[in-house]
């Protein structure tokens, strides 16, 4: 801002069109005559002129919604969500005998914590009895330790896909860099992630996680040619390389089967 | 805009469940606080989501309402916020998707709707400056001139003072002209 007579707030209240009758008319006839804060009041009417853009914008995106229909819209889906079409019912008789004064959340969760506490002590400490599986001191049920295993196989292969995913952007920057060879260090992890992904076949092939298997494949035969990788790597296979990652959408595929086997789908 | 009065018993007849009263609340807001949501996500879908969402949180938190205080206010800092947290899921999710995409791949037309011309290419500037502003600055500047509320709405909304809404918009636009001076040719 120039260093003129017109003070900050007499700018602002200018702005904001709130300016009193007698500073406006100090303002205007200063205006007038200092060419500096006329250059400065024109930038300003200028910038606020861009905004006319995006009002028209947003005045296109009023008109385009069905406002007679919106309320009713929102107000199943809202009441739905809530779960809560009429009153709450009043707290049962138990609830009342058992709860005289309204625990808060946190008494709740103590509570809570305290009889899961007490019950898995019971559980560890009670005298053994015969078990199903004999005596190893341990009982999980098949339902359980397949459940473990697909969840394991899960992690894995979220852990494979997000190594995988570090070594091709090493391998993309080293070849935006001029056509570098990747460093020592890609090459490197790529042999280790071709070991990992001997094991996990098995895992993939287990549960049928087929979309996954697909991906991985994909990355094991790029990981191949990257492990034979030496230093005299030319420009061109590099490019080769990265042709192949751009032609499948590689890193594209891996992130979308990352977000599903994150969701646990 | 409805009477305090008014407002204080549509409000808890909301709380009784009351579909008519939700109802007649959503028709008599639903614009501003359409307004307000495009104004920050600038899609209209999101912006219809956020709409949703700031009107589940009204059922939800009725009883919450301070009679004494603007209600349009309220609403619409609800709105904000869930459309700032919108805003911020979806940048995320942008920033991904996009570093896991090859440049070459990234769909640069889909914000630019005229992209060869210069008057798009200022626009664009244009934009890129608002967002630039601080947290504040910003807020005040799109509720001031995308959604055309007046200082006191604004400082209602933001629960600052009339006098701290005007000189923040005050510095925004300072920011803008500072920045866009080279673009705007002067």
């Amino acid at each position: 801002m120039n260093k003129c007579a017109l003070n900050r707030d007499d700018w602002a209240a200018f702005l904001s069109g709130d300016l009193e009758e007698g500073r406006r008319r100090t303002m205007t006839e200063h205006l007038v005559k200092c060419p500096d804060c006329r250059a400065e009041a024109d930038e300003m009417s200028r910038v606020l002129e861009k905004t006319e853009a995006v009002k028209a914008e947003i005045r296109q995106a009023v008109a385009s919604v069905n406002w007679e229909a919106l309320p009713a819209v929102i107000a199943d889906r809202v009441l739905a969500d809530a779960g809560k079409p009429e009153k709450a019912p009043r707290a049962g008789w138990f609830r009342a005998w058992a709860f005289p004064l309204r625990m808060k959340p946190v008494l709740a969760g103590l509570a809570a914590g305290l009889i899961v506490g007490a019950a898995a002590m019971y559980l560890a400490l009670r005298t053994p009895g015969p078990r199903p599986g004999g005596d190893t001191g341990y009982y999980a049920s098949g339902e359980f330790l397949d459940r473990a295993e697909l969840e394991m196989a899960r992690r894995n292969t979220l852990d494979y896909l997000e190594k995988s995913q570090y070594v091709l952007l090493d391998v993309f920057e080293s070849a935006g860099e001029g056509g570098a060879a990747p460093t020592a260090f890609s090459s490197e992890q790529a042999r280790d992630l071709l070991s990992k992904k001997k094991y996990l076949n098995a895992q993939l092939e287990r549960f049928q996680m087929a979309k996954a298997k697909a991906i991985c494949d994909q990355i094991e035969m790029l990981f191949l040619e990257l492990s034979q990788i030496s230093e005299e790597l030319s420009a061109a296979e590099l490019h080769k390389i990265r042709g192949f990652v751009e032609e499948r959408q590689l890193l594209l595929k891996i992130n979308l089967v990352r977000k599903e086997l994150e969701r646990g789908i | 805009m409805a009477e305090p009065t008014e407002i204080a018993s549509l409000l808890e007849r909301i709380q009784d469940g009351d579909r008519e009263a939700f109802m007649t609340v959503i028709r008599l807001y639903q614009q501003k606080v359409f307004v307000m949501a495009y104004s920050i996500l600038r899609n209209r879908e999101d912006a219809l989501d956020a709409v949703q969402e700031t009107f589940l949180r009204l059922y939800q938190k009725a009883g919450l309402y301070k009679p004494g205080n603007s209600f349009q206010g309220w609403l619409l800092q609800m709105a904000k916020n869930i459309s700032i947290d919108s805003y911020r899921k979806h940048q995320m999710k942008r920033r991904e998707w996009e570093t896991s995409k090859p440049l070459e791949e990234i769909p640069v037309a889909v914000e630019d709707r005229a992209s060869d011309s210069a008057a798009s290419d200022l626009r664009s500037a244009f934009e890129r400056s608002v967002e630039k502003l601080a947290n504040r600055q910003k807020m005040v500047f799109v509720m001031r001139h995308y959604n055309e509320l007046q200082f006191n709405e604004i400082s209602e909304a933001m629960r600052i003072s009339v006098g701290t809404a005007k000189s923040l918009h005050f510095k925004a636009v300072q920011n803008l002209r500072k920045w866009l001076t080279p673009d705007l040719g002067i």
